[in-house]
């Protein structure tokens, strides 16, 4: 194995070459990729692209059929080391007859974590995300964004170093998310190792240190998420108008200048041609008429990565631009 | 074990909270003073005496006889009612008529020829009281034949001694002698045994297999099994949900047990008269057979939650289960139905081997037991054979739960589960 031997001592998860089939076709494919300890780790894919898989291998649910899986720089398995993952399964679950907090506390001592100290936590985090009052209620009577909450907690309960979490945004309204996007950035300070996957680029760019993109089972991409920005160049331009920006559709359709444009509503992301100089694009704007209200020279999106390194098709926007 | 036992408090508590249980539990001793009582109270309340009258033809004692006969025992309240031939249809005319206005319960005809042919006819309103039948039939053929010996020449008195009734009192004799139980004591006890151990037996095994769906449709199970070891989570199961067998059976045996001790008081709260709680008896329960019952229900629940666990982790739905669970349903259905040959043959060919067929031993081997006399080596051989093929069960069929809980869609043919199994 060298060409990890150098990495795995100091990351929290190595992957190494793994592939999974099922019936009919190849779910992941001679993937290798290793999260070093304390990050913030972004699994990016469409839909189908082996994201779910890749999580349930390392969480050693279900086995790869080639290639190792290495925790802690050991491959004893995710549940040799449960207590020291919360892992949040892409297909949310609870008992819906039990109280609030006796599944919370259910969950801490599967883990291992005394009955006394799990009660205290699960009370401290219950009143942190205000479900205090709904601790005695039965999980049915909660609401679905509550339940989420509640899952979350249960993942986070036992303290683990190492949170795997599957499409951990998905289904949770604006507040919520933010919520749990606080939580996430106050565990990662404190030295949790974070590893989620999710189709949200908008998301991911918010707080991932790290990012790895996969489709149809490969890796795509993989590194810091400033390294991948910077390895991506070209020259990008944000550009926004305060009014008359019809006027300004030759320009921006000009391929000597403008290799592509996403235009995101509020403004618009450019990618410039080869040897275009953004101060020239500055001046043709200006003299088409159109009324300026932003232009900046930016990094790419991740999104605009994204698209470009998947391909729109694989994509599926409708997936990818829901913010 | 810290883990399993979390899995056994949480599937016991969460059980013992819910409303079945608590119904269930205080159901059961409602039903046992039912059972009890009932027929004693009914037939104390059912001794109100039918008015019946006896319409005699014969012009002889019979119906004289008859009318005495009825009499004795308070049963019935009796009229004689002579006529000859000729007027014989009027009179049963007015007698029908009495019938419908339910000032008479019905009436009994007799004619000369009764006593040759021993035919005789009845009219009422209960005819379908079976009770009511056989006494009027008892009476009839006593008179009957006490009319025949005396045309014999038979002197009446001696008839009359050899009337006297029979009563065969049945006594179990086992080896250690007499035990003063009756033989429908014991009948009344194995038929108990037998179908609390069924019961028992299936409500809980088909109680694991709920869980498991329930497990598996709430995708809890995926959290579960990154914190658990797939069979932790099933022992964790079985034993939490048989806790709950234990402790409702417990509570229920308690309630039998100070039922049985007062039922004097009880019987007398609800107006039964002394000598009626009196007939109510139990054989006197030997520890040997009590720590049978608990380790055979004991051993056959593991046996069955196992079972039933498989087809809960190789179904997505409670709908799927009903049918999935048949097969297994079958294997204690087919001990219920060979319950009554071996009540009648305790110690028959098929009773020994069903007793030593693991998937009936459970509950075959304690009715033996209380019916007759097992001979130790049978009992230890039955409880051997019934544990080694507990534990091979409750192994394949961990190695089955353990792919079957992760897995949704198609339900898995029989050759998919063996492959499970060898895989693992």
């Amino acid at each position: 194995m060298p060409p990890f031997s150098s990495t795995t001592s100091d990351c929290v998860i190595a992957l190494e070459r793994i592939t999974k089939r099922f019936a009919g076709h190849v779910a992941v494919s001679d993937l290798s990729l290793s999260v070093p300890r304390g990050v913030v780790f972004g699994l990016l894919g469409p839909n189908g692209a082996g994201k779910t898989t890749t999580i349930r291998m390392t969480m050693n649910i279900i086995i790869p059929d080639e290639g190792v899986v290495r925790l802690f720089g050991d491959d004893l398995g995710g549940r040799h080391h449960s207590a020291r993952i919360g892992y949040l399964p892409e297909e949310r679950g609870l008992y819906k007859k039990m109280r609030v907090r006796d599944m919370l506390v259910f969950l801490a001592e599967a883990k291992g974590v005394a009955r006394a100290t799990a009660t205290k936590k699960a009370d401290q985090w219950l009143d942190r995300l205000d479900l205090g009052d709904w601790r005695l209620r039965k999980v049915e009577e909660l609401s679905k964004g509550m339940q989420q909450k509640v899952q979350f907690i249960g993942t986070m309960l036992h303290e683990p170093e190492l949170l795997i979490l599957d499409e951990p945004f998905s289904g949770l309204d604006p507040i919520n998310a933010q919520t749990l996007k606080d939580v996430l950035v106050e565990l990662s300070r404190a030295g949790t190792t974070t590893v989620f996957s999710t189709h949200q680029m908008d998301v991911a760019e918010k707080i991932c240190d790290h990012v790895c993109i996969i489709a149809r089972g490969r890796k795509v991409l993989d590194g810091g998420l400033a390294e991948v920005k910077h390895v991506h160049g070209g020259t990008h331009v944000a550009v926004a108008f305060e009014d008359g920006g019809d006027l300004a559709t030759a320009v921006l359709g000009d391929r000597r200048l403008v290799a592509k444009a996403d235009d995101y509503g509020p403004y618009a992301e450019l990618a410039l041609a080869d040897g275009a100089d953004p101060q020239d694009l500055l001046v043709r704007l200006v003299e088409s008429g159109a009324r300026l209200r932003r232009f900046e020279r930016v990094e790419p999106s991740l999104h605009r990565i994204f698209l470009d390194k998947v391909g729109a098709e694989a994509a599926q926007p409708a997936e990818v631009t829901r913010a | 074990m810290h883990k399993v036992w979390a899995v056994i408090r949480r599937e016991f508590l969460e059980r013992v909270r819910t409303k079945w249980f608590i119904i269930s539990t205080v159901l059961g001793p409602i039903f046992m003073i039912g059972i009890t009582v009932l027929p004693a109270v009914l037939a104390a309340r059912g001794g109100a005496p039918r008015s019946v009258a006896v319409v005699d033809e014969s012009g002889g004692m019979l119906g004289q006889r008859l009318l005495t006969q009825l009499g004795t025992g308070n049963k019935f309240n009796a009229t004689l009612v002579r006529v000859d031939t000729g007027g014989a249809a009027a009179a049963l005319d007015s007698l029908s008529r009495q019938v419908q206005q339910k000032l008479l319960d019905g009436f009994l005809v007799v004619t000369s020829a009764t006593v040759e042919s021993g035919i005789a006819e009845y009219r009422g309103r209960n005819v379908s009281s079976l009770r009511d039948m056989a006494l009027i039939e008892g009476v009839l053929r006593q008179v009957v034949v006490i009319e025949r010996l005396t045309r014999s020449g038979i002197d009446p008195a001696v008839v009359q001694e050899a009337q006297t009734r029979i009563d065969l009192r049945t006594l179990r004799i086992t080896r250690r002698g007499a035990t003063g139980e009756t033989g429908e004591a014991t009948f009344a006890l194995a038929y108990i045994i037998g179908i609390v151990i069924y019961m028992a037996i299936f409500l809980y095994s088909v109680n694991v297999m709920r869980s498991v769906i329930d497990e598996k449709q709430t995708r809890i199970v995926e959290v579960l099994v990154s914190s658990l070891r797939p069979f932790q989570l099933m022992l964790g199961k079985v034993i939490g949900v048989g806790g709950v067998g234990l402790l409702q059976f417990s509570i229920w045996g308690a309630a039998a047990a100070l039922l049985f001790r007062y039922r004097q008081t009880v019987f007398g709260m609800l107006g039964v008269p002394p000598e009626q709680a009196s007939q109510v008896q139990l054989p006197p329960i030997g520890g040997a057979l009590v720590l049978l019952v608990i380790g055979y229900f004991l051993l056959g629940y593991v046996l069955y939650s196992a079972l039933f666990a498989v087809v809960g982790a190789s179904v997505n739905t409670e709908a799927e289960a009903s049918q999935a669970q048949l097969p297994v349903t079958m294997l204690l259905v087919a001990a219920i139905i060979v319950f009554p040959v071996v009540l009648q043959e305790p110690s028959g060919q098929l009773a020994v081997a069903m007793g030593l067929i693991p998937f009936f031993s459970p509950i075959i081997m304690p009715i033996r037991y209380a019916v007759s006399e097992v001979p130790t080596e049978e009992v230890l051989l039955s409880l051997a054979v019934l544990a080694v093929s507990t534990l091979a069960i409750v192994w394949v069929a961990g190695r089955i739960y353990r792919v079957g809980i992760l897995m949704y869609g198609k339900r898995p043919t029989v050759r998919e589960l063996l492959r499970w199994v060898r895989e693992g």
